[in-house]
């Protein structure tokens, strides 16, 4: 437990590490790798169904593929570019074009990248257990190599991912001059459907033509779908700013957390579905895209400190708190059913069902991910209140307690306990 | 039915025969051992298996690999008289209007890594590229526009 907690401690930071490309390009506060690795692992769900391959492979080959980064940093070939002037607006030009690279230098920077990520990830898991060190290893590898059909085809959408973040960022602004994604994907999309996806992407918003045919329009309902689901990343949690936290995770990296927990304590859980736990945590806060982060049963009455009620977990009669779970539940489910409506109805069915599963704990996995949501929520909280130690979570440890009930999540609380409150 | 063809060129067909052996070796090894373990290999594939505990997954992928062998087609440079034209196995030198340059060699899907900047021939790069020749325009353009003009074409097969 000590190292796996250590390897939770490392992989956090991901969610306060901006990606480079969006820094060099000069947006202010953008998207962090956790909340990358997120989207990816949306848009894998939704894609390589369609596209007839395994969605759990392919969806932990998203999720795992920039771990590495805690140790390599995000490494682009702009760093190693030998050609980047020193000039502001020199360089900013530059950086508008896809690196202009001699094949010699591609496969140095390649071979560089490849061998600095390498040790990034093995010095990162080195403390792990075999089965989950290999599968992580593996993961990446298969990424980076293409071994499988997945390995191949998540490496081409990560470029479409950037893409689509690009689009967010700049809209159409300087479509002629700002070639960089564009021509970063078209480098490498081969894949059928990912052709035709980029093709959707170019109607949309580079031609503004209508899109008319069957499946390309499926195609834009999930383009759309995308847009919605990205604006996750941007939305902070309510609790951290109700409590005077500066900065704090958005859903997006909370989802990060409850993804990478329940696939590391899901994989010692042999009797659960892995496949359908990395699905529900996915997918467990997508209500929020319309209703907002919720934080009842938190009751915020005029003239009282926030702080103050953070004091304790709300004491509530099980009638209020039945109250509160359906007056959520119905705000979430009309969300979740908005946000659906135009996905093709098998994997609208899906989506709503997981969410569906998880509210109401349904199934062995979804009680699961109940209490692994838990402590995400926790690990967060022991690790703002580093900074302020006045910060009151004792209210997230009675939570902790009421929900938890699996003897690896318990085992792993009282390592928590351990690393932050040594005295006990 | 016609049987599928893979182009490769010898460094990636010999690449492929060389993992292939090795897989073998720790096939064969792993059913003495069963202890799946982190191999360090330069190559990817035999890493990759190392500790796979599921000996179908590397058996799908050893089946896969012996197809692709048996019904390899070696790329050849192109006759003296057509090596001005960009065709698989080329090393394509490109140059934008204010003399930046940009290479890429173009492979099949198979060796494709554009990160070491060898590109798939269905990749609409990879598309833009086949065909031209020496002095001509290479437009690439879906939505964007990118022109270069080809300086260069290499066969360095061997």
């Amino acid at each position: 437990m000590k190292n796996l907690l250590k390897f939770f401690l490392e992989t956090e930071k991901l969610k306060e590490m901006p990606r480079t490309g969006w820094v060099l390009a000069g947006i202010e506060n953008p998207e962090r790798i956790a909340e990358h690795c997120f989207s990816l692992s949306i848009i894998s769900f939704l894609l390589a169904k369609k596209r007839g391959l395994n969605q759990k492979r392919a969806i932990q080959i998203a999720f795992f593929h920039e771990l590495c980064e805690v140790y390599a940093g995000d490494l682009t070939p702009f760093l190693y570019y030998p050609h980047l002037p020193k000039d502001d607006e020199k360089r900013r030009k530059t950086l508008m074009k896809w690196a202009r690279l001699c094949q010699k230098e591609k496969e140095k920077i390649g071979k560089i990248k490849f061998k600095k990520e390498k040790m990034a990830l093995l010095k990162l898991i080195k403390f792990l257990k075999p089965n989950l060190k290999n599968a992580l290893l593996n993961a990446w590898l298969d990424y980076e190599k293409g071994i499988s059909k997945e390995g191949k085809f998540i490496h081409q959408l990560n470029r479409i991912d950037t893409l689509i973040q690009s689009i967010e960022y700049f809209g159409m602004e300087d479509i002629n001059v700002r070639t960089n994604w564009w021509e970063w994907a078209e480098e490498i999309v081969e894949d059928v459907l990912l052709l035709k996806f980029l093709k959707v992407l170019q109607k949309k918003f580079y031609e503004k033509r209508p899109i008319e045919e069957k499946e390309d329009k499926e195609l834009e309902n999930i383009l759309d779908f995308i847009f919605k689901i990205n604006q996750l990343k941007k939305m902070p949690r309510t609790i951290w700013v109700s409590m005077g936290i500066k900065n704090p995770e958005t859903v997006a990296g909370h989802i990060f957390t409850t993804t990478l927990m329940g696939w590391i304590f899901g994989s010692e859980r042999k009797e659960l579905n892995l496949e359908k736990i990395l699905k529900i945590t996915l997918c467990h806060e997508f209500p929020s895209v319309y209703t907002g982060d919720l934080i009842t049963p938190f009751i915020f009455p005029k003239g009282k400190e926030k702080r103050e009620i953070f004091e304790k977990w709300p004491r509530l009669e099980k009638k209020e708190k039945e109250k509160i779970f359906f007056g959520d539940y119905q705000k979430e489910r009309k969300a979740i059913e908005r946000l659906t409506k135009k996905l093709e109805s098998d994997l609208r069915k899906e989506i709503i069902g997981l969410w569906d599963e998880y509210k109401n704990n349904l199934t062995p996995e979804a009680r699961f991910v109940n209490q692994i949501n838990v402590l995400a929520v926790l690990l967060e909280a022991l690790l703002y209140q580093k900074k302020d130690k006045y910060l009151p979570i004792g209210w997230i440890w009675e939570w902790a307690y009421e929900k938890c009930e699996d003897p690896i999540i318990f085992e792993f609380l009282e390592e928590l306990k351990r690393r932050f409150y040594k005295k006990i | 039915m016609a049987e599928e063809k893979f182009y490769l060129t010898k460094k990636g067909l010999e690449k492929i025969k060389k993992e292939y052996e090795e897989l073998k070796a720790l096939r064969m090894k792993k059913i003495k051992e069963k202890r799946p373990e982190i191999l360090h290999s330069e190559d990817s594939n035999p890493e990759y298996f190392a500790f796979q505990e599921d000996l179908s997954l590397m058996d799908a992928k050893m089946a896969e690999m012996k197809n692709i062998i048996d019904h390899a087609v070696l790329i050849k440079p192109p006759p003296k008289e057509k090596q001005n034209i960009a065709q698989l196995g080329a090393l394509v030198t490109l140059e934008e209007k204010d003399g930046k340059i940009n290479e890429y060699m173009i492979v099949s899907s198979l060796e494709a890594n554009p990160n070491e900047g060898k590109i798939s021939n269905l990749s609409p790069v990879g598309k833009a590229i086949l065909g031209k020749k020496i002095g001509q325009e290479v437009v690439i353009t879906s939505p964007i526009k990118i022109v270069y003009k080809i300086k260069k074409i290499k066969y360095d097969l061997d």
